[in-house]
């Protein structure tokens, strides 16, 4: 499903405006053409990113289609939640919608506000039959006073609709969370302070039992459902059937690129003059976040300020957040979750306590600063969890990711809690953010450091790389004055080697600055040898540190306490741990030491480099090979000689000589006697794969079962033949050229490869 | 030959021994048990011919080590003849080459070791 030119009906961006969500389109239009085999569907994500301008643009685009997907969009509304409201309303929205793609006009979508039996005589002939009797069904439901039965009638409305038309509704939701009502509402009704309605358990159930419904003949209605992530995720009952039936589409927030792109895009629509540099640091201070990149753009228009420098921007939004929309939104949000004066002030004091805080804190000191009856408290926590304003769960809470959010509850709690005076000129947080900006436009261009070390990280894959490459001194020793080429070439013939773990998951870990310097922490989780247990589990630390100078010992201290912090949130239980330093501009002597005692990797932003390049290189020889042979044999006496003369066929045909030929025979037979003694194969079998590129044989010899004999070692763990038996991994270690395990899901790999070697005057 | 068997001679009171074209486990433990036949009849001079030898495995190698070390003990000689460049190198990886004397061939290991003799074991 392509944005195109398709008219706008309910959405309210135009396409210039709503970028960087084609793929997100194209997914949702797939669910939409039954390509999902799930019939219902839930749209999550974090909080403004566009969940409800995605279904609003679906819509319009099903619309437009005039195909055989008739679409309808209802949205709760707080007012709109007791049984005969909701289903009132959402029925005479549903009948409008379908009259209106029936007519091919989307004007008629407005008659979802006239009473029901005026809008079904604007049905096409075809249809008012069928749309009467659901409305005449729903008015004696009423007259009864029956909710569940109005219920039933309006949420089977689809279903009724696809029986008759032939043509599948898709059923667009939004702010679905709202069927989940409120916990834990302040001692004092909330019903009596906001005149909120709450959802019953009727309503709650009928929605769910008409997801789970499935027409008769083949076309039946699907649903897609959004709103508030972290209650919907929650909203479904327990039920099979449902949770088979349910699908779930995820989206993030839109990358850099077209978030700055839109933002040109729109200063340019409201005649605002926007430097790259102020269009580059809204992308970093907003996080490609749209509502406030907006209500900034506006408020400049209004204003007709230009934003060519920093302190331009700044001081617009710094007056957006304290006293426009930005600021207004965000009360109004803290509103919604505390609504009265006491609930609001303790809302600010945890979000101001939390957004101090450097980590996660226990519940009970945020909750004892709030000034609350703690059960008070606690709902009020898990009312501002719900809307996103913080996480709260096991305990503890931490400040939301939401910096704009940050510097709000800042602003406000000075002004509102401690009353400090505003100043006289320039709106309160301009200082600030503007020393923030400096520092955010130099992590962006460290967050192209940071990308490429997430790159190398996740590349981690139980490769052998030259050591040097994470020892800083003998890199530059060994390599200064050469092009990153060069030390390609040259990286080949190092031969002290560190065996890399088996990365599986890399996360940002936090980050710190101070005095010119500033870092970045990562976390990567994986495996030791391609062994899934906990004895192999493995934690690398990585810290980035952007530094003009070599980073000195004091930092490395503060760098430490961030990193210890760091490991106590992770909790990880992996059993070994390997912390990384990767420095600019390297280390002074004392900070060298350090790392060194404490048997730490460091390198500078050129290894990293070399690293990724090696990384990368490595990864191009897995290329396929040229041909490839499979044999089977037996686990019996001599059986490994038939594999040996296999191979000296094959090695011979791949222009091998003599010598070669007979290393990569006794290699081989000594790596079958190994899968034989160790592997304990279920299946008595080796076998082999042995493949031919143009300048190397790779040989692969796998057993399922148990593992191999104890790698590094040579020796067999656990046999008669340790010690003066068994030499077979150094015999095999000496006469390949690289040698490694590779665990597969049902045994374990032997991959030995020999470097064909042509003779000079060839 | 067939599997279960390995060739000797007896030359002059030395023993000369021809594992065959693959010293495995089972050609080890025949070489180990014939050395210890002609230890207990009191031969002390013992030839290993490897000229046919064409693959050793590491089974193989460490019997070897054992069947060494035991001549030794015996106060007896073990000498290695005929090796291919590729078995010498495979034992010089192990380090065998300082356990055993290697002898380019049976004619001169002989020499070394006593009168070249023509009777049949």
């Amino acid at each position: 499903m392509e944005i195109g030119d398709a008219r706008r009906i309910l959405s309210r961006l135009t396409n210039d405006e709503f970028v960087g969500r084609e793929a997100d389109l194209t997914r949702i239009g797939d669910f939409a053409l039954a390509r999902r085999n799930a019939r219902v569907a839930m749209l999550l994500g974090p909080t403004r990113t566009g969940k409800s301008e995605l279904l609003r643009k679906t819509f319009d685009r099903l619309f437009d289609e005039s195909g055989d997907i008739l679409p309808s969009l209802y949205t709760l509304r707080p007012g709109q939640l007791d049984d005969q409201s909701f289903a009132r309303d959402f029925l005479a929205t549903f009948l409008a919608q379908v009259i209106a793609f029936r007519r091919k006009d989307p004007r008629l979508c407005v008659l979802a506000l006239e009473p029901m039996a005026v809008t079904a005589r604007s049905a096409i002939a075809d249809d008012y039959g069928w749309i009467r009797a659901i409305v005449d069904s729903f008015m004696q439901a009423v007259g009864a006073g029956n909710n569940s039965a109005m219920l039933r009638c309006a949420l089977s409305a689809p279903s009724r609709a696809a029986e008759q038309t032939g043509i599948a509704p898709v059923v667009l939701f939004d702010d679905v969370h709202l069927l989940g009502g409120e916990s834990g509402q302040d001692s004092k009704s909330a019903l009596e302070e906001t005149n909120r309605d709450c959802p019953s358990s009727a309503l709650r159930h009928a929605f769910f039992d008409a997801l789970r419904t499935r027409t008769e003949n083949t076309v039946s209605p699907r649903y897609l459902l959004t709103g508030l992530e972290r209650p919907l995720a929650e909203l479904a009952p327990a039920d099979l059937e449902l949770f088979a039936a349910l699908d779930s589409i995820r989206i993030q927030r839109v990358d850099r690129e077209h978030f700055e792109r839109f933002i040109h895009t729109a200063a340019a629509q409201r005649g605002v003059e926007l430097s790259d540099s102020v269009g580059e640091l809204m992308g970093h201070q907003f996080h490609c976040e749209f509502f406030s990149a907006r209500a900034v753009l506006d408020a400049a228009a209004s204003a007709g300020i230009a934003l060519r420098t920093f302190v331009d921007f700044e001081r617009v939004y710094s007056q957006e957040v304290t006293n426009g929309r930005i600021g207004n939104y965000l009360r109004a949000m803290i509103r919604d979750a505390a609504p009265n004066r006491r609930s609001q002030r303790a809302a600010l004091e945890a979000l101001a306590f939390l957004s101090e805080a450097e980590e996660a804190s226990p519940a009970d000191s945020v909750i004892e600063r709030m000034i609350l009856d703690p059960n008070d408290a606690e709902g009020l926590l898990e009312r501002l969890h719900t809307r996103e304003l913080l996480n709260y769960g096991h305990r503890f809470v931490s400040a939301s990711s939401d910096t704009v959010l940050g510097d709000y509850v800042r602003a406000t709690y000075r002004q509102e809690v401690l009353g400090l005076p505003q100043p006289t000129s320039g709106p309160p947080l301009l200082v600030e953010k503007l020393k923030r900006a400096h520092g955010l436009m130099m992590d962006r261009y460290q967050g192209g450091f940071a990308a490429r070390l997430v790159e190398v990280l996740a590349r981690f894959d139980s490769q052998r790389l030259p050591a040097c490459l994470f020892d800083e001194v003998v890199y530059e020793k060994r390599y200064r004055g050469m092009t990153r080429a060069q030390v390609g070439r040259s990286l080949d013939e190092e031969t002290e080697r560190i065996t890399l773990p088996q990365i599986v998951e890399v996360e940002e870990a936090g980050g710190g600055g101070h005095g010119g310097i500033s870092w970045r922490l990562f976390l990567a989780g994986g495996f030791e040898a391609g062994i899934y247990n906990e004895s192999n589990e493995v934690l690398w630390i990585a810290a980035l540190i952007n530094s003009s100078e070599p980073v000195d010992v004091e930092s490395l201290g503060r760098i430490d306490e961030r990193i210890a912090v760091a490991l106590r949130n992770k909790n990880s239980k992996a059993a070994q741990t390997a912390c990384w330093y990767i420095g600019k501009e390297g280390f002074s002597a004392a900070a060298t030491e350090r790392i060194e005692s404490a048997g730490a990797f460091r390198s500078t932003h050129a290894q990293l480099d070399a690293m990724s390049d090696y990384l990368l290189k490595l990864a191009a020889t897995d290329a396929p090979p040229a041909s490839e042979f499979e044999l089977v044999i037996p686990i019996e006496d001599e059986a490994e000689l038939i594999a040996a003369r296999t191979i000296e066929l094959i090695a011979r045909s791949a222009d091998f000589e003599g010598e070669a030929i007979n290393q990569i025979k006794t290699a081989v037979i000594e790596a079958c006697i190994n899968a034989a003694e160790h592997g304990q194969s279920p299946d008595r079998r080796i076998h082999q794969r042995f493949a031919i590129a143009e300048d190397r044989i790779i040989i692969t010899v796998s057993n399922k079962g148990r593992i191999f004999a104890n790698g590094d070692t040579g020796t067999v763990a656990g046999s008669q033949s340790a010690g003066a038996r068994g030499r077979g991994l150094n015999i095999i270690r000496a006469l390949m050229d690289e040698v490694h395990f590779q665990r597969t899901d049902d045994g374990t790999s032997l991959v030995m490869t020999k470097f064909l070697r042509r003779p000079e005057h060839q | 030959m067939k599997n279960n068997e390995i060739s000797s001679k007896l030359v002059e009171g030395v023993a000369v021994l021809y594992p065959g074209p693959y010293l495995n486990q089972l050609r080890g433990e025949l070489i180990e048990e014939r050395c210890n036949e002609l230890l207990a009849s009191g031969v002390r001079r013992i030839i290993i011919n490897l000229g046919s030898t064409e693959l050793i495995n590491s089974i193989g190698i460490s019997i070897l080590l054992g069947v060494i070390d035991a001549v030794n003990n015996a106060k007896g000689k073990l000498m290695l003849s005929n090796l291919s460049s590729s078995n010498r190198e495979l034992f010089e990886m192990l380090g065998l080459l300082s356990h055993a004397e290697i002898e380019e061939t049976e004619e001169t290991a002989l020499v070394r070791l006593g009168p070249v003799a023509t009777a049949q074991a």
